[in-house]
């Protein structure tokens, strides 16, 4: 596959790549590069060069899922590129592609598919208290799992409307809104989108031999809780 | 009837009206300030020989003495009309009507405003100066060198690209002189502050002038100034009145954090007010950085689209001192083609 040329149909690359200097300005503002072994000035300058096996790579590292779609890049480049959003070019190729499998952190796109991305099509809203399970979200400790138990009375407390009918802050979405969100998916190929994901993913849950059933997704809580420490210098 | 009208009475006009003057013209210039001599007076010493700036400056004002010169200080110029019968009609702010067979643009360029990054903190953290602050620092000091807030610095950093070569800014060009001022100033900071780790954060180093390499080296070999190839991307103070920068080096591709007593701000060059409003009233093309647009790049940089009226100087773009003088004398020569065909 020519990646640059299915790179150079995304408007964001179009948007955001234009020639780079080499500053250093997007790393030395980036939080994620504080923070892992990563460098987004050395992606624009791989994509620069369009080399098709070099981005492949790319495509396949764990380096493109480290960005935290802050933007901070974007406000200070002095050639007007967006390294953010060339990774955004990036990561919707990686998936299109099924490369994201290939890597730690491109494999959690199954827990995104799953917790958010499913969320909003069945709750309408992105994170929704009833999903945010506390088995896949150890780092939410001990009280979001007294918080779930006690989830009414919680949210009663609050003010809360929590997935009942009516008004009020997480109130529950009407049908229709829902089948509308629904529509939308179907037109933009959301839809699509996610089987990709879901069958890429199930692909490697059986390379891996880990289960993906409903009621026993290995899988799913194997991406969303493994770290190899491998991030860091 | 004045044969030429100069505008500015820098070293771009002082020198390009001294040599019209010695060719049998008769010139007057104008200048908006109260004295002759442009940035030049604010500044300590020059690149690449570090001599004074004063001995420029003394240069030109005994030049223009022993020629004694008619200059109108305290005047800017309104308007330049150009008439029917190729003469030009000056409106100054003194209530005096020029009436000039030429006129020389010498208004040279004006300094970035660094408060615009913000994020660099001029302004904001006391010991965040530009390259001009430092100049006047250093041609006024006297007894040891202090950092704003009194310390004796021990780690002092030197910024490039401060509103060049940086489309935030608007400013897309390179300014070309301030690579090579820092390492003017690096190596002067080290002479005065030996026991000082000085850094230079630069994207390339333009070296482009005779002994600019050559002082370049020198600042690496004999004086240990350390050049670091990132862009700074922000500033924050420490409580102590510090500064941590932000900075990748690209080189190690190593993202980190830089503590420094000072910080010196590289500011670049940016076409003057003047000169805008100016090229504005009397039609004069001006090109995508916003600086005048010659009428040749090679073979006609004094030479504007408007017949008789001519540029000397950093009104065209960046230039050095030695650019300028040698600008500002060509100047002189086009103008005296001019005036011949006139006759």
């Amino acid at each position: 596959m020519d990646y640059v040329a299915e790179l150079e149909k995304d408007v964001r690359f179009q948007e955001a790549m234009h020639s780079c200097l080499n500053c250093g300005i997007c790393s030395a503002i980036c939080p994620a590069a504080e923070f892992y072994n990563y460098d987004p000035r050395m992606i624009v300058t791989t994509v620069h060069r369009r080399n098709n096996d070099e981005i492949e790579q790319l495509l396949r590292s764990n380096t493109i899922w480290y960005c935290g779609q802050c933007m901070s890049c974007k406000t200070r480049c002095p050639r007007g590129n967006a390294a953010g959003m060339v990774i955004q070019a990036l990561r919707l190729l990686s998936q299109k592609c099924g490369f994201f499998t290939e890597s730690e952190k491109g494999r959690q796109q199954y827990g995104l598919k799953k917790t958010i991305g499913e969320s909003i099509l069945k709750y309408g809203y992105c994170v929704h208290p009833i999903l945010v399970k506390p088995e896949l979200h150890p780092e939410q400790g001990v009280i979001w799992e007294w918080v779930i138990q006690n989830r009414d009375a919680v949210y009663d407390r609050l003010g809360a409307n929590l997935y009942k009918e009516g008004a009020g802050a997480m109130r529950k979405i009407h049908q229709k809104n829902l089948d509308e969100l629904d529509e939308i998916f179907k037109v933009t190929g959301g839809h699509d989108f996610y089987n990709v994901i879901e069958e890429e993913s199930k692909k490697k849950a059986q390379e891996m031999n880990m289960s993906t059933d409903e009621n026993n997704n290995e899988y799913l809580l194997h991406v969303l809780t493994y770290n190899s420490n491998e991030h860091q210098d | 009837m004045i044969d030429v009208l100069i505008i500015g009475g820098g070293i771009a006009g002082l020198e390009t009206a001294c040599s019209l003057q010695d060719l049998g013209y008769e010139t007057v210039i104008v200048e908006k300030e109260k004295t002759i001599g442009g940035h030049l007076n604010d500044w300590d010493t020059l690149f690449p020989t570090h001599r004074p700036a004063s001995e420029v400056l003394e240069h030109y004002t005994e030049e223009t003495r022993k020629r004694a010169l008619t200059i109108y200080l305290n005047t800017y110029v309104i308007s330049v009309k150009k008439q029917a019968d190729g003469l030009f009609e000056v409106q100054t702010s003194r209530d005096v009507v020029f009436h000039c067979k030429s006129v020389v643009l010498a208004s040279g360029y004006q300094l970035f405003n660094a408060e615009r990054k913000e994020e660099y903190g001029y302004k904001i953290y006391d010991n965040v100066l530009t390259s001009a602050d430092l100049e006047k620092r250093l041609k006024n000091l006297q007894g040891e060198f202090t950092t704003p807030t009194g310390v004796s610095p021990k780690r002092i950093a030197f910024i490039h690209c401060v509103g060049s070569r940086d489309e935030k800014s608007g400013n897309h060009y390179c300014s070309k002189l301030c690579c090579v001022t820092a390492v003017k100033q690096a190596i002067h900071m080290k002479q005065i502050c030996p026991q000082a780790d000085v850094f230079c954060c630069y994207m390339d180093l333009r070296m482009y002038g005779p002994g600019f390499e050559e002082m370049y080296r020198e600042a690496q070999e004999k004086y240990h100034v350390q050049f670091i190839r990132g862009r700074l991307s922000e500033v924050a103070e420490n409580a102590n009145g510090s500064l941590q920068l932000k900075v990748e080096d690209t080189l190690a591709a190593r993202p980190s954090r830089l503590q420094v007593d000072m910080l010196v701000l590289m500011v670049g060059m940016e076409t003057a007010k003047s000169t805008e409003l100016f090229a504005q009233s009397c039609g004069l093309e001006c090109a995508s950085n916003r600086f005048v647009k010659t009428k040749d790049h090679h073979i006609g940089s004094n030479q504007t689209n408007v017949d008789g009226i001519f540029t000397a100087g950093a009104s065209i773009g960046p230039l050095s001192v030695f650019d300028t003088v040698n600008h500002a004398k060509s100047a002189a020569f086009a103008v005296n083609d001019y005036l011949k065909a006139m006759k």
